[in-house]
Protein backbone atom coordinates (compact mmCIF):
# COMPACT_ATOMS: atom_id res chain seq x y z
CA UNK A 1 0.00 0.00 0.00
CA UNK A 2 2.74 2.10 -0.52
CA UNK A 3 0.84 3.74 -3.29
CA UNK A 4 -1.29 5.27 -1.10
CA UNK A 5 1.07 7.52 0.82
CA UNK A 6 0.27 11.39 -0.24
CA UNK A 7 3.65 11.18 -1.88
CA UNK A 8 3.64 8.61 -3.97
CA UNK A 9 0.01 9.64 -5.37
CA UNK A 10 1.22 13.01 -5.46
CA UNK A 11 4.02 12.06 -8.32
CA UNK A 12 1.59 9.60 -9.66
CA UNK A 13 -0.71 12.31 -10.27
CA UNK A 14 1.82 14.72 -11.60
CA UNK A 15 3.19 12.04 -13.96
CA UNK A 16 -0.47 11.69 -15.10
CA UNK A 17 -0.79 15.38 -15.95
CA UNK A 18 2.25 14.93 -18.14
CA UNK A 19 1.51 11.90 -20.11
CA UNK A 20 -2.13 13.50 -20.49
CA UNK A 21 -1.29 16.98 -21.76
CA UNK A 22 -2.47 18.17 -18.42
CA UNK A 23 -6.25 17.37 -19.20
CA UNK A 24 -7.20 15.43 -16.52
CA UNK A 25 -7.35 13.14 -13.65
CA UNK A 26 -6.18 15.17 -10.58
CA UNK A 27 -6.33 13.44 -7.73
CA UNK A 28 -3.58 15.45 -6.77
CA UNK A 29 -3.47 17.03 -3.83
CA UNK A 30 -3.15 20.62 -4.68
CA UNK A 31 -4.49 21.08 -0.91
CA UNK A 32 -0.86 21.41 0.41
CA UNK A 33 -0.78 24.77 -2.03
CA UNK A 34 -3.82 26.18 -1.09
CA UNK A 35 -5.91 25.70 2.77
CA UNK A 36 -9.75 25.79 1.50
CA UNK A 37 -10.66 26.19 5.01
CA UNK A 38 -9.11 29.61 5.38
CA UNK A 39 -11.42 30.89 2.69
CA UNK A 40 -14.74 32.65 2.89
CA UNK A 41 -17.24 30.18 0.93
CA UNK A 42 -16.91 32.86 -2.11
CA UNK A 43 -13.42 33.43 -1.90
CA UNK A 44 -13.33 29.47 -2.33
CA UNK A 45 -15.92 29.14 -4.64
CA UNK A 46 -14.16 31.34 -6.45
CA UNK A 47 -11.07 29.58 -6.37
CA UNK A 48 -12.69 26.28 -7.66
CA UNK A 49 -13.91 28.05 -10.94
CA UNK A 50 -11.36 30.08 -12.08
CA UNK A 51 -8.07 28.14 -10.34
CA UNK A 52 -8.33 24.55 -9.29
CA UNK A 53 -9.50 23.38 -13.03
CA UNK A 54 -13.17 23.39 -11.94
CA UNK A 55 -14.21 24.01 -15.72
CA UNK A 56 -12.69 23.96 -19.31
CA UNK A 57 -12.33 27.66 -19.18
CA UNK A 58 -9.88 28.50 -22.68
CA UNK A 59 -12.31 26.86 -24.95
CA UNK A 60 -13.27 29.71 -27.48
CA UNK A 61 -16.96 30.79 -27.40
CA UNK A 62 -19.36 31.96 -30.66
CA UNK A 63 -18.99 35.64 -29.26
CA UNK A 64 -15.08 35.58 -29.59
CA UNK A 65 -12.66 35.31 -26.24
CA UNK A 66 -12.87 31.94 -24.59
CA UNK A 67 -15.29 30.25 -21.43
CA UNK A 68 -13.51 32.16 -19.09
CA UNK A 69 -16.25 34.88 -19.90
CA UNK A 70 -18.97 32.68 -19.24
CA UNK A 71 -17.97 32.35 -15.68
CA UNK A 72 -16.90 36.04 -14.76
CA UNK A 73 -19.44 37.53 -13.37
CA UNK A 74 -20.59 41.55 -14.22
CA UNK A 75 -21.84 43.90 -12.07
CA UNK A 76 -25.70 42.49 -12.62
CA UNK A 77 -24.15 39.50 -11.74
CA UNK A 78 -23.20 40.27 -8.67
CA UNK A 79 -25.76 42.37 -6.94
CA UNK A 80 -28.72 39.50 -8.17
CA UNK A 81 -26.78 36.80 -7.02
CA UNK A 82 -28.38 36.41 -3.40
CA UNK A 83 -27.62 33.62 -1.57
CA UNK A 84 -30.77 31.04 -0.62
CA UNK A 85 -32.57 32.60 -3.91
CA UNK A 86 -34.61 36.62 -3.56
CA UNK A 87 -34.11 39.51 -4.14
CA UNK A 88 -31.13 42.29 -2.80
CA UNK A 89 -31.91 44.96 -0.60
CA UNK A 90 -34.04 48.13 -2.39
CA UNK A 91 -31.19 50.66 -2.86
CA UNK A 92 -29.54 47.68 -4.82
CA UNK A 93 -32.36 46.82 -6.86
CA UNK A 94 -32.60 50.64 -8.04
CA UNK A 95 -29.23 50.60 -9.02
CA UNK A 96 -29.50 47.41 -11.21
CA UNK A 97 -32.61 49.39 -12.41
CA UNK A 98 -30.67 52.20 -13.13
CA UNK A 99 -28.10 50.34 -15.29
CA UNK A 100 -30.42 48.52 -17.60
CA UNK A 101 -31.96 51.45 -18.50
CA UNK A 102 -28.93 53.01 -19.31
CA UNK A 103 -27.85 49.65 -21.56
CA UNK A 104 -30.56 49.74 -24.08
CA UNK A 105 -29.84 50.96 -27.25
CA UNK A 106 -32.94 51.29 -30.21
CA UNK A 107 -32.67 50.29 -33.57
CA UNK A 108 -31.61 53.47 -36.00
CA UNK A 109 -34.91 53.83 -37.62
CA UNK A 110 -37.35 53.25 -34.51
CA UNK A 111 -38.68 49.63 -33.08
CA UNK A 112 -40.02 48.13 -35.92
CA UNK A 113 -42.12 44.43 -36.45
CA UNK A 114 -40.24 42.22 -38.21
CA UNK A 115 -41.55 38.82 -39.80
CA UNK A 116 -43.67 36.44 -37.74
CA UNK A 117 -43.03 33.30 -39.08
CA UNK A 118 -39.26 33.58 -38.66
CA UNK A 119 -40.14 34.96 -35.17
CA UNK A 120 -42.10 31.79 -34.50
CA UNK A 121 -39.17 29.24 -34.95
CA UNK A 122 -36.57 31.74 -33.60
CA UNK A 123 -39.15 32.20 -30.20
CA UNK A 124 -39.36 28.00 -29.84
CA UNK A 125 -35.42 27.07 -30.55
CA UNK A 126 -33.15 26.66 -27.60
CA UNK A 127 -30.32 26.68 -30.11
CA UNK A 128 -27.12 28.73 -29.56
CA UNK A 129 -24.31 29.74 -27.09
CA UNK A 130 -24.05 26.19 -26.03
CA UNK A 131 -20.35 25.19 -25.31
CA UNK A 132 -18.36 21.88 -23.86
CA UNK A 133 -19.33 18.96 -24.80
CA UNK A 134 -21.21 20.04 -27.82
CA UNK A 135 -20.97 23.02 -28.95
CA UNK A 136 -23.33 25.29 -31.21
CA UNK A 137 -22.50 26.13 -34.37
CA UNK A 138 -23.90 29.46 -35.38
CA UNK A 139 -22.93 29.17 -39.18
CA UNK A 140 -25.48 26.11 -39.36
CA UNK A 141 -28.13 27.64 -37.71
CA UNK A 142 -29.96 31.00 -36.63
CA UNK A 143 -29.81 31.57 -32.62
CA UNK A 144 -32.71 30.65 -30.73
CA UNK A 145 -34.64 33.01 -28.26
CA UNK A 146 -35.63 30.34 -25.83
CA UNK A 147 -38.92 31.84 -25.47
CA UNK A 148 -40.90 28.84 -24.87
CA UNK A 149 -38.74 27.54 -22.76
CA UNK A 150 -39.86 30.10 -20.04
CA UNK A 151 -43.37 31.54 -21.52
CA UNK A 152 -46.50 29.99 -23.20
CA UNK A 153 -47.01 32.11 -26.33
CA UNK A 154 -49.08 30.49 -29.47
CA UNK A 155 -50.69 27.17 -27.89
CA UNK A 156 -49.70 24.88 -30.88
CA UNK A 157 -46.72 24.43 -29.03
CA UNK A 158 -46.37 23.18 -24.60
CA UNK A 159 -44.60 26.65 -23.37
CA UNK A 160 -42.54 26.49 -19.84
CA UNK A 161 -44.12 28.68 -17.21
CA UNK A 162 -41.16 30.59 -15.51
CA UNK A 163 -42.38 33.55 -17.01
CA UNK A 164 -45.82 34.30 -17.38
CA UNK A 165 -47.91 33.33 -20.34
CA UNK A 166 -47.81 35.78 -23.11
CA UNK A 167 -50.44 33.93 -25.40
CA UNK A 168 -52.66 36.60 -26.96
CA UNK A 169 -50.04 39.25 -26.20
CA UNK A 170 -50.49 41.83 -28.99
CA UNK A 171 -54.07 41.45 -29.31
CA UNK A 172 -54.50 42.01 -25.35
CA UNK A 173 -52.21 44.69 -25.03
CA UNK A 174 -52.74 46.27 -28.27
CA UNK A 175 -49.61 48.00 -30.68
CA UNK A 176 -49.15 51.25 -29.41
CA UNK A 177 -45.85 53.05 -29.69
CA UNK A 178 -45.40 52.46 -25.83
CA UNK A 179 -46.50 48.83 -25.67
CA UNK A 180 -43.97 47.95 -28.32
CA UNK A 181 -41.00 49.89 -26.48
CA UNK A 182 -41.97 47.85 -23.92
CA UNK A 183 -41.41 44.41 -24.95
CA UNK A 184 -38.38 45.69 -26.90
CA UNK A 185 -36.74 46.74 -23.38
CA UNK A 186 -38.12 43.74 -22.02
CA UNK A 187 -36.46 41.32 -24.55
CA UNK A 188 -33.30 43.83 -24.53
CA UNK A 189 -32.74 44.48 -20.95
CA UNK A 190 -36.07 43.03 -18.91
CA UNK A 191 -34.11 44.43 -15.26
CA UNK A 192 -35.18 48.08 -16.56
CA UNK A 193 -38.85 46.97 -15.17
CA UNK A 194 -38.14 43.86 -13.43
CA UNK A 195 -34.39 44.23 -11.55
CA UNK A 196 -33.12 40.67 -10.69
CA UNK A 197 -35.62 38.83 -12.92
CA UNK A 198 -34.74 35.80 -14.12
CA UNK A 199 -34.91 36.65 -17.99
CA UNK A 200 -32.19 36.93 -20.07
CA UNK A 201 -30.92 39.90 -21.11
CA UNK A 202 -31.31 39.01 -24.64
CA UNK A 203 -30.09 42.46 -26.45
CA UNK A 204 -27.68 43.72 -23.87
CA UNK A 205 -25.55 40.57 -24.11
CA UNK A 206 -25.70 40.52 -27.96
CA UNK A 207 -27.47 36.73 -27.87
CA UNK A 208 -30.35 38.10 -29.77
CA UNK A 209 -29.46 40.62 -32.84
CA UNK A 210 -31.68 43.07 -34.12
CA UNK A 211 -33.29 41.36 -36.42
CA UNK A 212 -34.14 38.40 -34.57
CA UNK A 213 -35.88 41.37 -32.03
CA UNK A 214 -38.07 42.22 -34.76
CA UNK A 215 -38.95 38.84 -36.04
CA UNK A 216 -39.90 38.27 -32.33
CA UNK A 217 -41.62 40.69 -31.59
CA UNK A 218 -43.87 40.50 -34.78
CA UNK A 219 -44.53 37.02 -33.36
CA UNK A 220 -45.72 38.28 -30.47
CA UNK A 221 -48.08 41.11 -32.01
CA UNK A 222 -48.46 40.48 -35.48
CA UNK A 223 -52.82 40.14 -35.98
CA UNK A 224 -51.73 37.46 -38.59
CA UNK A 225 -49.78 35.66 -36.09
CA UNK A 226 -50.67 32.63 -34.03
CA UNK A 227 -49.96 34.40 -30.86
CA UNK A 228 -52.88 36.12 -31.09
CA UNK A 229 -55.42 33.91 -32.92
CA UNK B 1 -48.77 -5.20 -9.25
CA UNK B 2 -48.13 -9.08 -8.88
CA UNK B 3 -46.59 -9.55 -12.36
CA UNK B 4 -44.26 -6.27 -11.30
CA UNK B 5 -43.18 -8.13 -8.18
CA UNK B 6 -42.48 -11.58 -10.43
CA UNK B 7 -40.08 -9.32 -12.77
CA UNK B 8 -38.28 -7.36 -10.12
CA UNK B 9 -37.46 -10.51 -7.58
CA UNK B 10 -34.66 -12.27 -9.92
CA UNK B 11 -32.83 -9.06 -10.03
CA UNK B 12 -33.67 -8.38 -6.03
CA UNK B 13 -32.27 -11.85 -5.46
CA UNK B 14 -28.99 -11.94 -8.19
CA UNK B 15 -28.24 -8.78 -6.02
CA UNK B 16 -27.83 -10.37 -2.86
CA UNK B 17 -30.76 -8.30 -1.56
CA UNK B 18 -29.80 -7.34 1.74
CA UNK B 19 -32.25 -4.99 4.51
CA UNK B 20 -32.57 -1.90 1.99
CA UNK B 21 -33.41 -3.79 -0.97
CA UNK B 22 -37.14 -4.23 1.36
CA UNK B 23 -38.30 -1.57 -0.24
CA UNK B 24 -37.55 -1.02 -4.09
CA UNK B 25 -37.11 2.70 -5.36
CA UNK B 26 -40.61 2.53 -6.79
CA UNK B 27 -42.04 2.61 -3.57
CA UNK B 28 -39.35 4.53 -2.10
CA UNK B 29 -40.98 7.07 -4.85
CA UNK B 30 -44.15 6.32 -4.14
CA UNK B 31 -43.99 6.96 -0.54
CA UNK B 32 -42.57 10.52 -1.41
CA UNK B 33 -45.08 10.70 -4.13
CA UNK B 34 -47.41 10.33 -1.10
CA UNK B 35 -46.30 12.69 1.67
CA UNK B 36 -46.18 15.42 -0.75
CA UNK B 37 -48.34 17.18 -3.48
CA UNK B 38 -45.30 17.50 -6.42
CA UNK B 39 -46.08 17.96 -9.83
CA UNK B 40 -42.23 17.19 -10.58
CA UNK B 41 -42.70 13.49 -8.94
CA UNK B 42 -45.96 12.65 -10.36
CA UNK B 43 -44.70 14.23 -13.72
CA UNK B 44 -44.65 10.25 -15.60
CA UNK B 45 -46.45 7.96 -14.92
CA UNK B 46 -45.16 5.79 -17.07
CA UNK B 47 -41.71 5.73 -15.41
CA UNK B 48 -43.60 4.87 -12.12
CA UNK B 49 -44.50 2.14 -13.88
CA UNK B 50 -41.84 1.06 -15.51
CA UNK B 51 -39.56 1.04 -12.67
CA UNK B 52 -39.92 -2.50 -11.41
CA UNK B 53 -38.18 -2.74 -14.63
CA UNK B 54 -35.49 -0.29 -14.48
CA UNK B 55 -32.71 -1.70 -17.04
CA UNK B 56 -30.39 0.41 -14.21
CA UNK B 57 -30.82 -2.96 -12.78
CA UNK B 58 -28.92 -4.81 -14.84
CA UNK B 59 -26.21 -2.46 -15.13
CA UNK B 60 -25.93 -2.48 -11.47
CA UNK B 61 -25.63 -6.24 -11.82
CA UNK B 62 -22.49 -5.67 -14.30
CA UNK B 63 -20.77 -3.73 -11.92
CA UNK B 64 -21.45 -5.99 -9.30
CA UNK B 65 -19.10 -9.23 -11.27
CA UNK B 66 -16.61 -5.69 -11.94
CA UNK B 67 -16.40 -4.68 -8.25
CA UNK B 68 -15.90 -8.10 -7.26
CA UNK B 69 -13.38 -9.50 -9.94
CA UNK B 70 -9.56 -8.91 -9.43
CA UNK B 71 -8.45 -6.29 -12.24
CA UNK B 72 -5.73 -3.80 -13.06
CA UNK B 73 -2.06 -4.50 -13.41
CA UNK B 74 -2.24 -4.95 -9.56
CA UNK B 75 -4.88 -7.50 -10.03
CA UNK B 76 -7.18 -6.54 -7.14
CA UNK B 77 -10.59 -6.44 -6.68
CA UNK B 78 -12.29 -3.37 -5.69
CA UNK B 79 -13.19 -4.78 -2.19
CA UNK B 80 -9.71 -3.50 -1.30
CA UNK B 81 -11.40 0.17 -1.64
CA UNK B 82 -12.59 2.72 0.83
CA UNK B 83 -15.52 4.85 -0.03
CA UNK B 84 -16.01 5.97 3.30
CA UNK B 85 -17.39 3.19 5.49
CA UNK B 86 -13.89 0.98 5.55
CA UNK B 87 -12.53 -0.97 2.66
CA UNK B 88 -15.18 -3.47 0.90
CA UNK B 89 -18.28 -1.27 2.89
CA UNK B 90 -20.46 -0.82 0.28
CA UNK B 91 -24.03 -0.94 2.38
CA UNK B 92 -24.93 3.28 2.83
CA UNK B 93 -21.34 4.42 1.64
CA UNK B 94 -23.00 6.12 -1.48
CA UNK B 95 -25.89 8.00 0.90
CA UNK B 96 -22.69 9.33 2.84
CA UNK B 97 -20.88 11.04 -0.40
CA UNK B 98 -19.13 13.14 -0.64
CA UNK B 99 -16.89 13.23 2.29
CA UNK B 100 -13.33 13.82 3.43
CA UNK B 101 -10.78 11.04 2.65
CA UNK B 102 -7.82 11.18 4.76
CA UNK B 103 -5.72 9.15 2.46
CA UNK B 104 -6.16 11.86 -0.37
CA UNK B 105 -6.50 14.88 1.67
CA UNK B 106 -9.42 15.61 0.13
CA UNK B 107 -13.59 15.67 0.06
CA UNK B 108 -14.55 13.08 -2.72
CA UNK B 109 -17.92 12.04 -4.76
CA UNK B 110 -18.07 8.78 -5.74
CA UNK B 111 -16.86 8.99 -9.08
CA UNK B 112 -13.95 10.58 -7.84
CA UNK B 113 -13.86 7.86 -5.53
CA UNK B 114 -13.87 4.84 -8.07
CA UNK B 115 -10.74 6.65 -10.17
CA UNK B 116 -8.82 6.77 -7.27
CA UNK B 117 -9.82 3.24 -6.45
CA UNK B 118 -9.02 2.16 -9.98
CA UNK B 119 -5.73 4.04 -10.42
CA UNK B 120 -4.14 3.61 -6.92
CA UNK B 121 -5.16 0.24 -5.77
CA UNK B 122 -5.90 -1.57 -8.83
CA UNK B 123 -2.92 0.20 -10.91
CA UNK B 124 -4.67 1.37 -13.90
CA UNK B 125 -3.49 4.08 -15.72
CA UNK B 126 -5.38 7.25 -16.03
CA UNK B 127 -5.68 6.84 -19.62
CA UNK B 128 -7.28 3.51 -19.38
CA UNK B 129 -11.25 3.07 -20.41
CA UNK B 130 -11.59 1.64 -17.40
CA UNK B 131 -10.62 5.31 -16.15
CA UNK B 132 -11.22 6.92 -18.15
CA UNK B 133 -14.76 6.33 -20.30
CA UNK B 134 -17.15 7.98 -17.45
CA UNK B 135 -20.50 7.63 -19.61
CA UNK B 136 -23.05 5.33 -20.70
CA UNK B 137 -24.91 2.14 -19.50
CA UNK B 138 -21.62 0.26 -21.20
CA UNK B 139 -18.88 1.81 -19.09
CA UNK B 140 -17.17 0.36 -16.55
CA UNK B 141 -17.99 3.33 -14.43
CA UNK B 142 -21.80 3.56 -14.60
CA UNK B 143 -21.97 0.03 -14.11
CA UNK B 144 -19.79 0.26 -10.75
CA UNK B 145 -21.73 3.18 -9.64
CA UNK B 146 -25.06 1.66 -10.30
CA UNK B 147 -24.34 -1.33 -8.00
CA UNK B 148 -22.46 0.90 -5.14
CA UNK B 149 -25.22 3.01 -5.32
CA UNK B 150 -27.84 0.58 -5.02
CA UNK B 151 -26.39 0.04 -1.45
CA UNK B 152 -27.76 2.90 -0.47
CA UNK B 153 -31.33 2.60 -2.15
CA UNK B 154 -34.30 3.87 0.86
CA UNK B 155 -31.31 4.93 2.57
CA UNK B 156 -31.29 8.66 3.85
CA UNK B 157 -29.00 11.31 2.43
CA UNK B 158 -26.56 11.91 5.07
CA UNK B 159 -23.23 13.23 3.66
CA UNK B 160 -20.97 14.22 6.85
CA UNK B 161 -20.31 18.02 7.58
CA UNK B 162 -17.86 16.71 10.50
CA UNK B 163 -14.13 17.83 8.79
CA UNK B 164 -13.56 21.41 8.07
CA UNK B 165 -13.13 20.92 4.20
CA UNK B 166 -16.70 19.31 4.15
CA UNK B 167 -17.91 22.60 5.45
CA UNK B 168 -16.06 24.28 2.92
CA UNK B 169 -16.56 22.27 0.00
CA UNK B 170 -20.67 22.08 0.75
CA UNK B 171 -20.44 26.01 1.29
CA UNK B 172 -18.61 26.96 -1.83
CA UNK B 173 -21.13 24.64 -3.51
CA UNK B 174 -24.08 26.86 -1.62
CA UNK B 175 -21.93 29.78 -3.30
CA UNK B 176 -22.24 28.18 -7.09
CA UNK B 177 -25.69 26.85 -6.67
CA UNK B 178 -26.78 30.90 -6.92
CA UNK B 179 -23.40 32.37 -8.43
CA UNK B 180 -25.36 33.92 -11.56
CA UNK B 181 -22.96 34.28 -14.71
CA UNK B 182 -22.47 34.10 -18.38
CA UNK B 183 -24.89 35.44 -21.46
CA UNK B 184 -28.41 34.27 -20.03
CA UNK B 185 -27.28 35.65 -16.57
CA UNK B 186 -28.44 32.30 -14.80
CA UNK B 187 -27.68 30.61 -11.66
CA UNK B 188 -29.24 27.09 -10.63
CA UNK B 189 -31.61 28.57 -8.72
CA UNK B 190 -33.37 30.37 -11.90
CA UNK B 191 -34.65 27.00 -12.55
CA UNK B 192 -34.82 25.02 -9.36
CA UNK B 193 -35.89 27.27 -7.08
CA UNK B 194 -39.91 27.31 -7.13
CA UNK B 195 -42.23 24.11 -7.12
CA UNK B 196 -44.33 23.37 -9.94
CA UNK B 197 -42.17 25.58 -12.39
CA UNK B 198 -41.63 23.97 -16.00
CA UNK B 199 -38.90 24.50 -19.00
CA UNK B 200 -41.59 23.99 -21.75
CA UNK B 201 -43.44 20.51 -20.56
CA UNK B 202 -40.68 19.45 -18.01
CA UNK B 203 -41.19 19.80 -14.78
CA UNK B 204 -38.15 21.03 -12.82
CA UNK B 205 -37.76 19.73 -8.85
CA UNK B 206 -37.13 22.47 -6.59
CA UNK B 207 -33.60 22.59 -4.84
CA UNK B 208 -36.08 23.76 -1.74
CA UNK B 209 -38.29 20.79 -1.78
CA UNK B 210 -36.54 18.21 -0.23
CA UNK B 211 -39.13 15.64 -1.07
CA UNK B 212 -38.18 16.60 -5.03
CA UNK B 213 -34.76 17.48 -4.40
CA UNK B 214 -34.05 13.60 -3.36
CA UNK B 215 -35.56 12.42 -6.08
CA UNK B 216 -33.48 15.02 -8.31
CA UNK B 217 -30.49 14.32 -7.55
CA UNK B 218 -31.10 10.41 -7.06
CA UNK B 219 -28.21 8.81 -9.75
CA UNK B 220 -27.17 6.55 -11.17
CA UNK B 221 -30.79 6.60 -13.32
CA UNK B 222 -31.63 5.48 -16.65
CA UNK B 223 -32.50 8.39 -18.64
CA UNK B 224 -35.36 6.81 -20.86
CA UNK B 225 -34.75 9.92 -23.30
CA UNK B 226 -31.02 8.86 -23.56
CA UNK B 227 -31.69 5.00 -23.21
CA UNK B 228 -28.71 4.78 -20.86
CA UNK B 229 -27.80 5.16 -17.27
CA UNK B 230 -26.58 7.97 -16.21
CA UNK B 231 -24.32 9.94 -13.15
CA UNK B 232 -24.39 12.82 -11.07
CA UNK B 233 -21.72 14.43 -13.03
CA UNK B 234 -23.24 13.98 -16.12
CA UNK B 235 -26.40 15.85 -15.44
CA UNK B 236 -24.13 18.93 -13.86
CA UNK B 237 -22.32 18.77 -17.18
CA UNK B 238 -25.84 19.16 -18.88
CA UNK B 239 -27.27 21.96 -16.71
CA UNK B 240 -24.27 24.02 -17.07
CA UNK B 241 -24.38 23.23 -20.79
CA UNK B 242 -28.19 24.25 -20.90
CA UNK B 243 -27.26 27.65 -18.81
CA UNK B 244 -24.37 28.51 -21.86
CA UNK B 245 -21.19 27.82 -19.50
CA UNK B 246 -18.58 25.75 -20.23
CA UNK B 247 -17.71 22.31 -19.53
CA UNK B 248 -17.43 21.38 -15.92
CA UNK B 249 -14.26 19.57 -14.86
CA UNK B 250 -15.76 16.13 -13.05
CA UNK B 251 -12.57 15.61 -11.85
CA UNK B 252 -12.56 19.35 -10.57
CA UNK B 253 -13.56 20.38 -7.22
CA UNK B 254 -15.47 22.64 -8.27
CA UNK B 255 -18.46 19.61 -9.20
CA UNK B 256 -17.62 18.14 -6.25
CA UNK B 257 -18.41 20.95 -4.15
CA UNK B 258 -21.99 21.44 -5.86
CA UNK B 259 -22.76 18.21 -4.97
CA UNK B 260 -21.68 18.59 -1.39
CA UNK B 261 -24.46 21.56 -1.13
CA UNK B 262 -26.96 19.53 -3.86
CA UNK B 263 -26.39 16.23 -1.35
CA UNK B 264 -26.83 18.55 2.01
CA UNK B 265 -30.12 19.83 0.95
CA UNK B 266 -31.59 16.33 0.55
CA UNK B 267 -30.48 15.24 3.53
CA UNK B 268 -32.99 13.02 6.01
CA UNK B 269 -34.74 12.44 2.44
CA UNK B 270 -34.39 8.47 1.12
CA UNK B 271 -32.69 7.61 -1.86
CA UNK B 272 -34.09 6.37 -5.20
CA UNK B 273 -31.51 4.04 -6.48
CA UNK B 274 -31.88 3.27 -8.98
CA UNK B 275 -33.63 5.98 -10.27
CA UNK B 276 -35.62 6.50 -13.91
CA UNK B 277 -36.03 10.00 -15.20
CA UNK B 278 -37.30 11.45 -18.53
C1 LIG C 1 -35.37 31.93 -18.24
C2 LIG C 1 -36.73 32.23 -18.45
C3 LIG C 1 -37.15 33.25 -19.48
C4 LIG C 1 -36.86 33.25 -20.83
C5 LIG C 1 -35.93 32.31 -21.57
C6 LIG C 1 -37.62 34.32 -21.39
N1 LIG C 1 -38.33 34.96 -20.42
FE1 LIG C 1 -39.60 36.52 -20.69
N2 LIG C 1 -39.96 36.59 -18.70
C7 LIG C 1 -39.45 35.72 -17.77
C8 LIG C 1 -39.92 36.09 -16.47
C9 LIG C 1 -39.57 35.37 -15.16
C10 LIG C 1 -40.74 37.22 -16.65
C11 LIG C 1 -41.51 38.00 -15.59
C12 LIG C 1 -40.67 39.14 -15.09
C13 LIG C 1 -40.36 38.94 -13.62
O1 LIG C 1 -41.30 38.94 -12.81
O2 LIG C 1 -39.18 38.75 -13.30
C14 LIG C 1 -40.76 37.49 -18.07
C15 LIG C 1 -41.48 38.53 -18.65
C16 LIG C 1 -41.59 38.75 -20.00
C17 LIG C 1 -42.40 39.76 -20.62
C18 LIG C 1 -43.30 40.75 -19.90
C19 LIG C 1 -44.66 40.11 -19.71
C20 LIG C 1 -45.75 41.12 -19.39
O3 LIG C 1 -46.58 40.79 -18.55
O4 LIG C 1 -45.81 42.17 -20.00
C21 LIG C 1 -42.21 39.67 -21.96
C22 LIG C 1 -42.86 40.52 -23.05
C23 LIG C 1 -41.29 38.60 -22.19
N3 LIG C 1 -40.92 38.06 -20.98
C24 LIG C 1 -40.85 38.18 -23.43
C25 LIG C 1 -39.92 37.18 -23.65
C26 LIG C 1 -39.42 36.82 -24.95
C27 LIG C 1 -39.87 37.43 -26.25
C28 LIG C 1 -38.51 35.84 -24.75
C29 LIG C 1 -37.63 35.16 -25.80
C30 LIG C 1 -36.79 36.04 -26.56
C31 LIG C 1 -38.44 35.57 -23.33
N4 LIG C 1 -39.31 36.41 -22.69
C32 LIG C 1 -37.62 34.63 -22.75
C33 LIG C 1 -38.60 34.67 -18.02
C34 LIG C 1 -38.07 34.33 -19.24
C1 LIG D 1 -32.34 27.01 -17.73
C2 LIG D 1 -32.90 26.13 -16.75
C3 LIG D 1 -31.96 25.29 -15.88
C4 LIG D 1 -30.92 25.72 -15.12
C5 LIG D 1 -30.41 27.14 -15.01
C6 LIG D 1 -30.43 24.57 -14.41
N1 LIG D 1 -31.18 23.49 -14.72
FE1 LIG D 1 -31.09 21.66 -13.80
N2 LIG D 1 -32.55 21.00 -15.04
C7 LIG D 1 -33.20 21.73 -16.00
C8 LIG D 1 -34.13 20.89 -16.72
C9 LIG D 1 -35.03 21.33 -17.87
C10 LIG D 1 -34.03 19.61 -16.13
C11 LIG D 1 -34.86 18.38 -16.41
C12 LIG D 1 -34.57 17.74 -17.68
C13 LIG D 1 -35.70 16.84 -18.10
O1 LIG D 1 -36.72 16.73 -17.41
O2 LIG D 1 -35.53 16.24 -19.14
C14 LIG D 1 -33.04 19.72 -15.08
C15 LIG D 1 -32.68 18.67 -14.26
C16 LIG D 1 -31.84 18.79 -13.17
C17 LIG D 1 -31.62 17.75 -12.20
C18 LIG D 1 -32.21 16.35 -12.25
C19 LIG D 1 -33.69 16.30 -12.17
C20 LIG D 1 -34.32 15.42 -13.20
O3 LIG D 1 -35.43 14.93 -12.95
O4 LIG D 1 -33.75 15.19 -14.27
C21 LIG D 1 -30.73 18.24 -11.28
C22 LIG D 1 -30.21 17.54 -10.05
C23 LIG D 1 -30.39 19.59 -11.70
N3 LIG D 1 -31.09 19.89 -12.84
C24 LIG D 1 -29.47 20.40 -11.08
C25 LIG D 1 -29.08 21.65 -11.56
C26 LIG D 1 -27.96 22.39 -11.06
C27 LIG D 1 -27.05 21.95 -9.93
C28 LIG D 1 -27.89 23.54 -11.77
C29 LIG D 1 -26.84 24.62 -11.70
C30 LIG D 1 -25.48 24.18 -11.97
C31 LIG D 1 -29.01 23.53 -12.71
N4 LIG D 1 -29.67 22.35 -12.57
C32 LIG D 1 -29.34 24.57 -13.55
C33 LIG D 1 -33.05 23.08 -16.23
C34 LIG D 1 -32.11 23.89 -15.63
Amino acid sequence: MLKKTPIAAGIAALATIFIAGGCAVADADKSNAVDYTAMTPEELAEHLIFEANGFVLDQEVQEGGTTRQRMVQDDLHKACSVIGGGDPDQETLEAVRAAAAESIVYPEGGIELGDWERGRELAWSGFGYRVGHKTDDHSARDVGGNCYNCHQLATDRTGGNLGPSLTGYGKTRGTSEAMLKYAYDMIYNPHVYFPCTNMPRFGHSGFLDEQAIADIMAYMFDPESPVNE
Amino acid sequence: MFKKALLALPVALALGATAHAEKPPEEVLQDLIDSVDSAYLTQSEQNLLMMADNPAMWTGMDGEDLFHTPRGPNNVSMEACDFGKGPGVLEGAYVELPRYFEDTDRVMDLENRIVHCMTEVQGFAADDPAVARRHGSGSDHMKIQTYIAMQSNGMEWNNPLDHPLEIAMRDAGEVMFYRRSGIADFNCNTCHGESGKRIRASVLPSKDVPQEWTKAMSWPAFRVGHDNVRSSQHRIRGCYWQMRMPRINPDGDASIALMSYWTDASRGQPAILPDMKR
